[in-house]
């Protein structure tokens, strides 16, 4: 990938209307738009709805089905299974709901209770067995997935002193981290025996946060992760070893790369990384920053790696961007939802082949 | 909130010193709430963590035990009543000061002495005698006495639901245990009524040598109940919310001794209780060589002690419910004599297993160890959507159960958890002979001076308890949006 310097843009596509009240996360399905198959985006809110949007022929995106009536409280977070074929989303109500696509129409086929309030955010492995979930309790919980979508609770997780903001599986291996108001970065693996845990926690000292971690997302190798904090900086982390290249267990420590600070002037919420190396950051100013790694720096050698920003969409939104996301099949599409109630689909145009 | 509570007491809580202000029914206007981001809803939640009290607000357990917020949220709403130097106060009292002492406690410091468990026992009483208290006495024999209960409660259910197929209230399957005072607090505050009526209404060791000492000992040795101050050494911290139960509390004067609404003064089952860890701390704080202490005699009124001055008791180290019952059940309902120990096979982890009974082909008894949140959240969903086809559960808050509660001795240095659990479990029942509680000569005599017989009226004023569903409050959802 080359940047062509200055000629990078991100255009609006489309606004998507619909949802009652502020958007608080979104998630491509990770099956579609591609083979023919029409891309399909789920997008939550306050509002304590579920929305399907799917692109027709046109390529505009339409909303083919609100998944309501389930949800007592603002639904905070979803998630696809690898399949594409169900929907987790994890609400205030304290409960994670399991949909099931039939036909067009989205089914409620299984609800994780057990978390004492909040759930804030819900990620599958990529094998789809386990869900992991987190949330205002402070803890965070495995759950695997048996037969006829029952879920059995594998492990309850209770490392964070404070509020758990997102959980997010490694895109290979059985590693999860988890990111906390208590400022720490956490890693949990299986230890050996037949439960979960702590395998890092990567807080101040290790040159992490010191603010809230509101977010964190693997690049395509899974060797490399960012977070976002209300600290205003973004932090990039390595694992010496490949984990990809690991066998089952194995697992190399997170050591951090770089922080890129002085970009943004207000609490970053979402961060995502493309298959194409671009991250993705959306914050409370209403902007959206993408940030690239300098390949050719000189000192490149010398001083490790490092990012800069390439662009930045002033008023993106007209209030806090809460999610951004990267279709994973075009890597030149990002979504992005808001406190403004919007979801909104942005083209990236001026990058090289 | 404390670490040393249970992981599921832990759980249930919402965040240190923000869950109060909240939802606590206590005015804790000293906790400053400071937002850190106020136009964004879900920050309402969340206050700063450098924000601490000038100075400390007094929440009783009650309170705490009658709100549907948190548990409680500093320590010192425990160090009030449940402490060291309110127990050391006491001796200095008009009280008698008797203390109870679990098996788990004396498994936990025979592990850190390198001593016996009965050898911890003649110790600790030389220890406890020597500054001032009267007696100590043993909770594996009040825990013989709930055993006989939850056997007969167990015989009563199972045959009853044969009958109604179990539509009466008050007969459910599966019967799960009650001891566990973490599982309680846990299941009437998250749970609600849904659940309450599966747990045996059996009181946990604890409370029955509670009641056998202020309703029956004291009588037979002829203190007034409230001349008797009553200390437990538990392994568990969660039994000190546990001792302050509004429900474990009667009034004397006259014949309404269980009415809470009499006037006359109010007497607690267990007046304090003390962790393993608490009592080791006592022993550091005296300067005392623990090791070298002569031993003294046991008292034994209400311990599990021979005339030869073995200990015997039920093995198992949360306290042996599904073994007892399990035999018990097999022999009265199937006339099939099983030799313990059982073999109980694990399920998804070493903290879930399972033992069956077959009778012609029939799984007639299929009964559960069920330790730790996370086995305990999985077997609760399955009672919800009525998929559970267990007959009894022994439920535990803490994984590997109770001998690796919130109260005990923290492993040494160098020493790994899983170690200690071992050597805990190892040490356990070392001096400790295996005996059916059925035959136990002093429960026998129990029931012969003061509760007639198994689920008799009296025992089930004494032995037995209710428990009671929390509402969460409305103000509680209100502000969390």
């Amino acid at each position: 990938m080359e940047l062509a310097e200055g000629k990078l843009e991100l255009r609006e596509r489309q606004r998507l209307e619909g949802h009652m009240d502020r958007v608080w996360s979104l998630a491509w399905n990770p099956v579609t738009g591609v083979g023919g198959v029409p891309a399909m985006l789920a997008s939550c809110s306050g509002d304590k709805t579920v929305r399907i949007w799917q692109q027709g022929p046109s390529g505009s995106f339409d909303c083919t089905a609100v998944l309501e009536d389930t949800h007592t409280r603002t639904v905070r977070s979803c998630a696809w299974s690898p399949s594409g074929k169900l929907l987790a989303t994890a609400s205030f109500d304290a409960t994670t709901a399991i949909w099931e696509q039939i036909g067009s129409d989205f089914e409620c086929v299984a609800m994780l209770e057990g978390h004492e309030n909040e759930v804030k955010s819900v990620s599958w492995n990529a094998s789809g067995s386990l869900i992991a979930t987190c949330g205002r309790d402070k803890s965070v919980w495995i759950w695997e997935m048996q037969s006829d979508n029952e879920f059995e609770c594998v492990s309850v997780l209770q490392g964070h002193t404070q509020d758990v903001k997102m959980v997010q599986w490694h895109p290979f291996i059985d590693v999860l981290v988890s990111v906390s108001y208590d400022n720490s970065i956490k890693v949990w693996a299986e230890d050996g025996g037949d439960d979960w845990h702590c395998a890092q926690s990567l807080g101040e000292a290790s040159s992490g946060h010191s603010s809230t971690v509101w977010a964190l997302s693997f690049n395509e190798h899974g060797d490399r992760m960012v977070t976002c904090s209300d600290d205003l900086t973004l932090k990039i982390w390595d694992t010496s070893e490949n984990p990809s290249q690991a066998s089952g267990d194995g697992y190399g420590p997170w050591r951090h790369v770089c922080t890129l600070s002085g970009y943004h002037d207000r609490t970053i919420f979402s961060v995502n990384w493309s298959s194409e190396g671009l991250i993705a950051s959306g914050a409370g100013d209403d902007a959206i920053r993408l940030f690239a790694e300098n390949k050719d720096n000189p000192l490149r050698e010398v001083d490790g790696p490092s990012y800069s920003m390439v662009l930045k969409k002033k008023a993106a939104h007209v209030m806090d961007v809460n999610s951004v996301q990267w279709n994973p099949k075009d890597p030149r599409v990002l979504a992005s939802a808001s406190d403004d109630g919007l979801v909104k689909i942005w083209e990236l145009t001026g990058l090289s082949q | 909130m404390s670490e040393k509570f249970s992981a599921t007491l832990r759980l249930t809580d919402l965040n240190d010193f923000i869950a109060p202000s909240q939802d606590c029914i206590v005015s804790l206007k000293k906790f400053k709430p400071k937002s850190e981001k106020p136009e964004n809803q879900e920050k309402f939640n969340v206050f700063s963590k450098t924000t601490s009290p000038t100075e400390a607000v007094k929440i009783s357990l009650k309170d705490c035990l009658a709100c549907s917020g948190c548990i409680t949220s500093a320590e010192t709403v425990m160090l009030e009543k449940q402490s060291l130097d309110e127990f050391l106060s006491q001796l200095d009292s008009d009280k008698a000061v008797i203390v109870s002492l679990s098996p788990q406690s004396r498994a936990s410091l025979a592990a850190y002495f390198d001593l016996s468990p009965a050898q911890v026992f003649r110790k600790l009483t030389a220890m406890f005698k020597s500054i001032g208290v009267k007696a100590v006495y043993d909770t594996s024999c009040s825990r013989d006495l709930t055993l006989v209960e939850v056997c007969n409660e167990f015989i009563s259910r199972y045959r009853q639901r044969q009958l109604n197929s179990g539509k009466v209230r008050g007969q459910e399957l599966p019967m799960i245990s009650s001891a566990c005072p973490g599982w309680i607090c846990y299941a009437e505050k998250t749970l609600g009524s849904y659940i309450l009526p599966y747990i045996s209404s059996v009181k946990s060791p604890q409370q029955a040598i509670g009641a056998a000492i202020k309703h029956h000992l004291s009588q037979k040795i002829g203190v007034l109940p409230d001349k008797v101050y009553h200390v437990t050494v538990m392994p568990c911290y969660d039994k000190k919310l546990e001792a302050a139960r509004d429900d474990f509390v009667f009034s004397t004067g006259g014949e309404g001794e269980n009415d809470h609404d009499a006037s006359g003064m109010k007497i607690a089952e267990v007046d304090s209780v003390l962790t393993s860890g608490e009592v080791l701390d006592l022993i550091h704080s005296k300067s005392i060589d623990f090791k070298a202490l002569a031993e003294a005699p046991l008292d034994k009124m209400l311990t599990n002690v021979d005339e030869d001055g073995n200990l015997y008791g039920v093995s198992g180290g949360s306290g042996g419910y599904a073994e007892t019952v399990f035999q018990h059940a097999a022999k009265t309902l199937f006339g099939k004599e099983i030799e313990g120990p059982l073999n109980f096979k694990t399920v998804r982890n070493s903290d879930f297993r399972e033992v069956t009974l077959e009778v012609e082909g029939t799984e007639v008894l299929k009964f559960a160890l069920c330790y730790g949140f996370r086995n305990l959240q999985n077997i609760v969903r399955k009672i919800k959507i009525g998929k559970c086809d267990y007959h009894f559960l022994e439920v535990m808050a803490c994984p590997s159960g109770c001998l690796n509660g919130g109260g005990q001795i923290k492993p040494k240095t160098g020493q790994s958890a899983k170690d200690l659990i071992q050597r805990l479990e190892d040490v356990y029942m070392q001096d400790v002979s295996i005996a059916n509680p059925l035959k136990n000569p002093i429960v026998k005599s129990l029931y012969d001076e003061w509760l007639e017989e198994p689920g008799s009226e009296k025992a089930k004023r004494y032995i037995h308890t209710e428990y009671h569903p929390m509402v969460k409050s409305i103000a509680s959802e209100l502000i969390n949006w």
